[in-house]
């Protein structure tokens, strides 16, 4: 009997023993996160060493970061199963397709949870609401891009203007003055160039939208192109401008002669760029150019300018029944995201938690390329930074900047089309903007009931 | 006994001194196997599987992300009904088709009957007329786009300097976008006359010399003895041409990035098909793009085979059968 004790208590020991073994060999097994990321050089080297924080305050989870990956890379391992645990994407504009297509899975329950974030306190505005429909979230912001109006001190002093524009009314009559032409008619330096196409990262008609406060979408997901009048009315200035600064009042010559302008533009990443060499005056640009306008040939930030351009950064001109608005810019995120299908949801929320809301990663990157913030604690600011690019933050922190409602169109569809009825506008070959923004608004609107 | 009636192989099976009958090589059938087996791969893999797939996902609602999803006709029905694009591109890519592919074979035939003119230094006119068919496509679009700039390209410079006080726009104007192409597709036309050269190498100078004595003019050898003998060439150029411009996607998207042709004058079937797949990221209205684009270019190569009958002569002289 005693044996039989004996025996049936060794067994159970070690099967219990066994459990214990292979419970703890469990806890102790790697918590692995796969990130992979667009950055490369020192962008990847301050995007390692905040990682390396993560694991150092985390024992026992082991992040692989790597490098150099676009969202296209990324998307066709998530498609495969392959996918990383987290990926990143430069800008807002995929972030519809991101969430709605279930990419990147929805945040709303981590983000609430015990490990969760207050957004509000912690992101500027224009961070918290880059959501899609219903307020769902499936990116975390991890920087801001800031789109703001910049302008050449010395050409407008030289016309007589001390200050930048604060209306489209202004900025018309500014452009007047600022327009030359050459002996043969066609331009020689243009004060303003509202033009589809003229540089601008095919943006253009998003920041015209911007600065008359137009609604890209109303309510949930009806497209507002058609139903918000002040499109129509931005559109109708960009004609009236055209033909008034360009064409004598004559918008046929005006686009004809611009056509040939934007034609003979220089080089957007270099030296010959028209707002270097005073070809423009005025421009939408983003916060990224600034370095290169300041120093010239580097996309570094510096202290001082030295460039040959003596430049002024302000929030976008807004039409006069839009003033509340002035200061304001476009201002969109690179945003975070867990992928579809990552095994380790629990430590992948814990590594996109602490990278979107690392001050010393944040404040890293800013005084390296002039990259402000998302966050809004003063530690992810640089310690010190030129005064020059003080409007970029102002821009950034106002409260009607903001990037426009983001649906599931593919690859941001109504960005592109919108770009395209800009262009055909410009061009004199769409007569009707009202039935043409009525047809832009239907097939938006096709395409979002489309894709969910 | 005439030979006629004599069972050859009979003949040989009796006296086999004349001819020994031939041993069959015996190649074990798993080495033939082995052989063909990296094309094999190759031909399931990377072009049965994607065709047999996408013909399938035509039928569907295909994001990439989530599993293709059955809607039967409804891609279909969307192309013919209700997607403006799908028509744009066919009508740009039909324009394209009919216009580059006649102007590329007279171009051809043109130029290989140039080259075949110079008695000394042949090989290096052949080499410079064929050099740029071996750039490569994107290379020579943005070279394009830089001389047919209307501000400063070297063109309109000239253009300008002749006395042409408005010249186009170019790539920049979307009537003449596509003009615009075609001069560049003219400027690689390299492949094609070389095959060009060779179709007017092969006639027989006999029967130039023959037209010669009866008073032929040179359009009259040209028409009646150069052009019925290389029609196989153009027969050839013909198919081979309507099945890439059909496709044509390269030139027309570097072009479009270039210049920012939001007119969507350059936006061929090729490129909806891209944008459909990997901008709007339907897949499954992207296969079903590609399906169609094969069932036309499968109608139109049609036509040209049953036409040949009636144009194409072979080198016999009789008319192909």
């Amino acid at each position: 009997m005693k044996k039989r004790l004996f025996a049936s208590l060794a067994v159970a020991a070690l099967v219990g023993s066994s459990l214990v073994a292979a419970t703890s060999a469990a806890q102790a097994a790697p918590r692995t996160v796969v990130v992979w990321s667009p950055y490369q050089t020192g962008n990847l080297e301050l995007w390692n060493a905040a990682l390396k924080r993560i694991e150092v305050a985390n024992p026992g989870l082991k992040i692989t970061s790597v490098g150099s990956i676009d969202m296209a890379k990324s998307l066709a391992a998530i498609n495969a199963g392959t996918g990383p645990d987290l990926s990143v994407s430069n800008g807002n504009g995929n972030l519809g397709w991101f969430c709605g297509s279930g990419a990147w899975q929805k945040l709303n329950t981590l983000i609430a949870g015990a490990n969760g974030i207050d957004m509000k306190s912690t992101f500027n505005a224009a961070s918290v609401a880059s959501s899609i429909s219903n307020n769902v979230r499936c990116g975390l912001p991890l920087y801001s891009e800031v789109f703001a109006f910049y302008f050449n001190k010395d050409l407008l002093a030289k016309a007589g203007f001390t200050t930048p524009p604060k209306t489209t009314t202004e900025l018309l009559n500014y452009s007047l003055k600022l327009t030359t032409f050459n002996t043969d008619g066609s331009i020689k330096t243009a004060g303003f160039v509202p033009w589809a196409g003229y540089y601008g990262f095919d943006m253009d008609s998003m920041w015209l939208g911007q600065m008359f406060g137009a609604k890209w979408y109303a309510g949930d997901r009806s497209s507002a192109f058609a139903s918000d009048p002040k499109w129509a009315a931005a559109f109708n200035w960009q004609h009236d401008f055209i033909a008034k600064v360009f064409g004598g009042g004559n918008f046929e010559k005006g686009s004809k002669l611009l056509l040939t302008f934007v034609a003979g533009r220089g080089d957007e990443w270099g030296t010959s760029h028209d707002f270097m060499t005073g070809r423009v005056a005025m421009k939408w640009d983003a916060n990224w150019m600034a370095p290169l306008y300041c120093t010239g040939d580097d996309w570094a930030m510096a202290e001082k300018c030295t460039a040959k351009v003596n430049f002024g950064i302000a929030g976008f001109p807004v039409a006069p029944n839009n003033l509340a608005a002035y200061g304001s810019g476009v201002v969109g995120q690179g945003q975070i995201g867990i992928s579809k299908g990552s095994k380790n949801v629990k430590d992948a929320w814990i590594v996109m938690k602490a990278l979107a809301t690392d001050t010393k990663l944040a404040a890293a990157w800013d005084s390296a390329n002039g990259s402000p913030s998302s966050l809004l604690a003063k530690a992810a600011r640089p310690a010190s930074y030129p005064t020059w690019y003080q409007p970029i933050y102002d821009v950034l922190t106002n409260p009607n900047s903001a990037y426009h409602t983001v649906k599931n169109t593919g690859e941001h569809l109504e960005e592109s089309l919108l770009q395209n009825l800009m262009a055909s506008w410009q061009a004199g070959d769409t007569s009707n903007i009202k039935t043409a923004l009525s047809d832009l608004a239907n097939k938006v609107n096709q395409i979002v009931a489309r894709n969910n | 006994m005439s030979l006629t009636k004599v069972n050859a192989s009979a003949l040989f099976k009796k006296k086999g001194a004349l001819a020994p009958p031939r041993k069959k090589l015996k190649v074990p059938k798993l080495f033939i196997f082995l052989c063909l087996s990296p094309w094999l791969f190759g031909l399931i893999f990377f072009t049965a599987y994607p065709m047999v797939a996408s013909f399938y996902q035509s039928f569907t609602k295909f994001n990439l992300i989530d599993s293709p999803k059955w809607i039967g006709l409804q891609n279909f029905h969307r192309m013919f009904f209700e997607d403006d694009d799908f028509w744009k591109a066919l009508k740009n890519t039909v324009w394209i088709s009919a216009i580059s592919i006649p102007l590329r074979i007279c171009f051809a035939i043109f130029a290989a009957w140039i080259l075949t003119k110079p008695k000394r230094g042949r090989n290096i006119y052949r080499t410079i007329f064929f050099l740029p068919s071996m750039v490569p496509a994107v290379a020579g679009t943005m070279a394009f786009t830089y001389i047919f700039n209307p501000a400063y390209g070297p063109i309109n410079k000239m253009l300008q300097a002749i006395g042409i006080k408005n010249p186009p726009f170019w790539f920049l104007d979307p009537k003449w976008s596509k003009w615009t192409l075609i001069i560049l597709g003219l400027w690689g036309i390299g492949d094609t006359m070389i095959i060009f050269l060779a179709g007017l190498l092969d006639v027989p100078v006999s029967l130039y010399e023959a037209a010669s004595l009866e008073g032929a003019s040179g359009w009259q050898s040209f028409r009646y003895i150069t052009l019925p003998l290389i029609t196989p060439v153009i027969f050839f150029s013909g198919v081979t041409g309507v099945i890439g411009s059909f496709q044509y996607f390269t030139q027309a998207y570097v072009a479009s990035g270039q210049v920012n042709d939001y007119s969507h004058s350059m936006y061929f079937y090729a490129t909806h098909i891209y944008y459909s797949a990997f901008k709007a990221y339907e897949m499954g209205y992207a296969s079903a793009l590609a399906w169609v684009l094969l069932v036309i270019t499968l109608l139109c190569t049609l036509v040209i085979l049953k036409t040949q009958k009636r144009w194409v002569h072979y080198p016999n002289g009789s008319l192909f059968k």
